[in-house]
């Protein structure tokens, strides 16, 4: 890819482009080829955020990009589209945004995308965005407030064989609530999922007893760890031993098989067709990307949004994410009949 | 509204304008009711409910209103909406006004817009009188919010010539 | 938790040290309060880097300046023409604008400001005591109890439309199905939105606020010189400080008025998400309810001014209850508050009582302080702003309509938005014209998506079982409240009507 870009380069720009990147590298310390692709980007990034500002997703986007931007020589302006789980935001970006490498999408990749598998909106396909660039990998949880009865997830689920179980939600199509679905159907225990829109007022209505329970991704929960307890994990392993103890992995313990459900996975989104005009574009906005990874800076800004480090990936692999949009397509399309309250 | 002549009589009132929000919340509700055919049952309940109490109240008054034209007290003549009929030209230019305050505030950005329709506003309704005033009160009221929303707020209002000019110059 | 009186007097001591940051913050606070489309909380978010970098008690001494003054900002335009700042000052202009419009803005102000502060500071001091008991009422409140709770407050469109009670229903049924507008939260289908995705969302209340009040308002004031009567402008260019005192005096003699609608406002505040408007609502109804002479509200009576604003100033207190005691917060700028301390690594919980006392009981000692010092405002503010209204309607309405539509913007910075905000003002034209009333509409857009939400939450929690509703103790004894408050007023009515007789 890098190989086509440098043919589309005339010569002169080549020449006064190489000499203003070596300047440009020696100034900010970086290899001087970094700075090669002069061309782009020619302004600032536009970053469209399908949520609420001052949400999960704009602190993440800020801390990111706050250090991303030594890397693009560009700012970065958000606008953010709330509404409708994300939809308002997605049918915008794919709708109005350029498809020059100048418009982004950040979004939460696990929520959204079993949203779009759930509603099967009209103007796009879920395969015309790829992501890039995963922030942070926040696994599903079911917890308890402090004061709950339970004292473990087998607890609830041998109640739910008595009686319904109300557990408290962020909203339907979301990895989390696909989790606690899956384990009823695998365990037969019978749970009621409520949508309270969003972590707050989920955490809330655990909190003031009117729910049994809660499923959420585990960070909010974690921070708080006075007032709630973890009692499952829908991951593979525990991503915080030191901070919840005491928790189970669903899948281990229940004898279940369910891929890990990430309910926490905040990433770039660009339109596919924008990767396909200029391939070089998007090269240089993953190779930059990636680097924000591993400066120490990053970990600084990280540190300063409170959420517990082991939550943040360390680097993010295309291949990975592949994957992991496969495995959230796929299950959401098994329990699409709970998801919207068709059955 | 009244003619001259009728005065003698007891003054029949004009309800028609009274039936517009009426109809427009009746044909809203069917709208409504329409769209939510699809979804399952209890999240229909209360959008049925509340629907079905406005169409009731809607049918009577359409029978209130029905019972006052039949016993020849009102007719179905629009009435206060339109009054003072002097008033109509300058309304609707005043709407136009806002309509394209609207529409053009994408290109022309906050500022530029601002002082135009209030320039334009304010000659409207002054009849053309006081155009100094009105042009030094347009002119600061634009800049005025022009450094309160954008300067000190950062609201990100269109942006503009002046704003562009203003963002090279600072 | 237990009361020290001396933790309470260092605290007050140590809190006036920082008048120096309180001051300009009430400044600034009013300022953003009346603007529509500004609040305390997106002020808050614009200055975050400045709130990040003060010391974390200093910074949240700001926030909670700001938060406070703005509340009674928001109180200016809705009195004074007819355009609340915020929904928290939607039922302000019932009883304020009459009251301008007979020339009598500078004592609807005193009146609202002295509600405002006394109310406000009376529930800071009463949360500062009953914190222990106060926090437990979130616990108590759920779906089905706030669904009870809703009801108080969509009660009072049969109150303010006792003049054509019908037309007044219908205004206020069309309202709530115009809150019907969006995704639902259980299934997250649009429904209603004519395909705006801009929609999906609900009816943004900004825009629906601004159109149905101010930019209707603009429309219809053209015919007159002001928005004034003759009368009304003769009286208001002949007020002096007289007026103001009479203000004052007025709503001080309404003390007892003051107390228990400001503790209305208290209690709804601490159930997390309810928020100002509801509080105005059902503390404006429960006062018409409970008047000797309730055919006088929405002509400008001093009751029907004090409760919404009392009420709406005792929410400010009660919202931070739930952030400090279960560290969840009560509103959109208690949640901003919350970002801030943790940002500084506090974290909120019972634990915070005892470990960081100045920080727990901080907040309300600031606000505290900052109502005090609000007292000293009262009076030139009053006085001095009510002028606005003898402005000619020709500079006026031009005014009105460019700035709300660009308040209209600011929340969501959607075009759509200005766009709505001029269809409510056609709307709202229509209904100011035909007898229809806006504040009726209004009330069914912000309580519509509440009510709709609690409702569809009870009955996925009961999956499906309509009875839920009576389902709670709690719950029904509010039931039973309902009812009494809207047979009382015929009651009351009825013995009138045999006193008269007799």
């Amino acid at each position: 890819m890098f190989d086509d870009y440098f043919d589309e380069l005339d010569r002169r720009r080549f020449l006064t482009g190489s000499a203003a990147a070596v300047g440009a590298g020696l100034l900010a310390g970086l290899p001087a080829t970094n700075a090669f692709a002069a061309g782009f980007p020619s302004r600032n990034m536009k970053v469209y955020v399908p949520t609420r500002e001052g949400g999960g997703a704009d602190r993440n986007l800020r801390a990111f990009t706050s250090i991303w931007k030594k890397y693009l020589k560009v700012n970065f302006e958000p606008s953010f589209y709330p509404g409708a789980a994300g939809r308002v935001g997605y049918e915008k970006y794919m709708g109005i945004a350029s498809d020059d490498g100048h418009d982004l999408l950040f979004g939460n990749m696990g929520p959204e995308v079993l949203n779009w598998v759930v509603k099967k909106p009209t103007g796009f396909n879920v395969s015309d965005l790829i992501y890039f660039g995963q922030m942070d990998r926040d696994p599903g949880i079911v917890f308890v407030g402090r004061k709950s009865k339970f004292k473990s997830l087998k607890e609830i689920v041998e109640e739910g064989k008595k009686r319904t179980i109300k557990v408290g939600v962020s909203r339907l199509a979301h990895p989390a609530t696909l989790g606690i679905l899956a384990l009823g159907r695998h365990t037969g225990a019978k749970f009621n999922v409520v949508p309270l829109s969003g972590g707050k007022r989920t955490r809330a209505g655990v909190a003031t007893g009117e729910m049994d329970c809660g499923a959420l991704p585990s960070g909010g929960i974690a921070r708080r760890g006075k007032n709630f307890r973890i009692l499952g994990i829908f991951d593979d392993s525990n991503p915080m031993p030191d901070l919840v103890k005491g928790a189970v992995l669903v899948n281990k313990e229940f004898g279940m098989n369910l891929p890990p459900l990430i309910a926490g996975a905040r990433a770039f989104g660009i339109k596919k067709a924008a990767i396909d005009k200029h391939p070089a574009n998007f090269k240089i906005l993953t190779d930059t990307s990636n680097k924000v990874f591993g400066d120490p800076d990053y970990q600084k800004v990280l540190k300063k949004t409170k959420v517990p480090m082991e939550l943040f990936t360390k680097s993010s692999s295309q291949a990975e994410i592949a994957k992991y949009v496969a495995n959230i397509t796929k299950i959401g399309e098994q329990y699409k009949d709970l998801l919207t309250g068709k059955s | 509204m009244t003619d001259e002549n009728e005065t003698d009589k007891p003054e029949k009132k004009s309800v028609g304008g009274e039936l517009i929000l009426p109809a427009a919340a009746f044909l809203f509700t069917l709208y409504y009711f329409y769209t939510i055919l699809d979804v399952p049952r209890i999240a229909q309940v209360s959008a049925f409910f509340v629907g079905t109490i406005l169409i009731v109240l809607v049918t009577i008054l359409g029978v209130r209103i029905a019972k006052q034209v039949k016993a020849g007290e009102a007719d179905l003549r629009l009435g206060r909406i339109l009054e003072p009929k002097s008033y109509i030209p300058k309304r609707l230019a005043l709407l136009g006004l806002t309509v394209g305050f609207i529409f053009f505030v994408d290109w022309l950005g906050f500022t530029l817009t601002v002082f135009a329709f209030l320039t334009l506003a304010m000659l409207l309704l002054s009849e053309g009188r006081r155009k100094v005033l009105i042009l030094c009160l347009s002119t600061v009221l634009a800049f005025g919010g022009y450094l309160l929303f954008i300067v000190a707020f950062k609201t990100r209002f269109p942006q503009g010539p002046f704003e562009k000019l203003m963002e090279g110059l600072i | 938790m237990e009361f020290d009186p001396a933790l309470f007097v260092e605290l007050f001591t140590r809190t006036f040290q920082f008048w120096w940051v309180i001051v300009p913050a009430i400044f600034l606070g009013l300022v953003v309060g009346a603007i529509p489309g500004f609040s305390a909380a997106n002020t808050i978010i614009i200055l975050l880097p400045l709130t990040l970098a003060m010391e974390p008690e200093i910074g949240l001494v700001f926030m909670v300046a700001l938060y406070a003054s703005s509340r009674m900002g928001a109180g200016i335009p809705a009195i004074l023409v007819n355009i609340p700042g915020t929904a928290g000052a939607a039922a302000t202009p019932l009883d304020g604008y009459p009251m301008t419009k007979q020339g009598r803005g500078q004592q609807a102000l005193a009146i609202s400001f002295v509600s405002s502060v006394f109310g406000g500071l009376l529930t800071t001091v009463l949360t500062l005591l009953a914190m222990p008991w106060l926090s437990q009422v979130a616990f108590y409140l759920h779906s089905v109890e706030m669904i009870v709770v809703m009801l108080f407050g969509i009660s009072l469109i049969a109150s303010i439309a006792a003049r054509d009670t019908l037309k007044g229903l219908i205004a206020g049924f069309f309202g709530l199905m115009l809150g019907y507008i969006g995704a639902d939260v259980v299934y997250e289908t649009p429904r209603g939105t004519f395909g705006f995705l801009e929609l999906y969302d609900r009816v943004p209340l900004i825009p629906a606020l601004v159109g149905l009040f101010a930019v209707s308002e603009a429309f219809a004031v053209i015919e007159g010189e002001s928005i004034l009567s003759k009368r009304g402008r003769e009286a208001m260019q002949k007020a002096g400080w007289a007026e103001t005192f009479e203000g004052v005096r007025l709503a001080l003699s309404k003390w007892w008025h003051i107390i228990w609608t400001s503790i209305i406002g208290l209690v709804i505040g601490v159930v997390p998400g309810a928020g100002a408007a509801i509080a105005a609502f059902v503390a404006y109804q429960q006062s018409r309810t409970y008047s000797k002479t309730p055919e006088l509200y929405g002509t400008g009576h001093v009751e029907g001014l004090v409760a919404p604003e009392s009420a709406n100033n005792g929410v400010t207190s009660g919202t931070l209850v739930p952030l400090l005691v279960i560290g969840i917060p009560g509103g959109a700028t208690a949640a901003i508050m919350l970002v801030v301390l943790q940002y500084h690594g506090v974290t909120m919980g019972p634990d915070l009582f005892m470990d960081n006392p100045e920080l727990a009981y901080g907040p309300f000692a600031a606000m505290a302080v900052t109502y005090f010092l609000m007292i000293f405002t009262i009076a030139p503010l009053a006085r001095y702003m009510s002028r606005i209204t003898v402005v000619s309607t020709t500079y006026m309405s031009p005014i009105i309509i460019s700035f709300t539509l660009v308040g209209a913007f600011v929340p969501r910075q959607y075009m759509f938005d200005m766009y709505l905000a001029l269809a409510f003002g056609v709307i709202g034209y229509v209904a100011r014209k035909t007898g229809y009333h806006t504040a009726a509409i209004l009330i069914g857009v912000i309580l519509g998506p509440l009510l709709e939400t609690y409702f569809l939450r009870a009955l996925k929690i009961s999956e499906g079982d309509i009875m839920v509703i009576f389902s709670s103790n709690l719950g029904n004894i509010l039931w039973v409240g309902l009812a009494l408050s809207l047979l009382l007023p015929y009651l009351f009515q009825l013995r009138r009507a045999k006193q008269e007789a007799a």
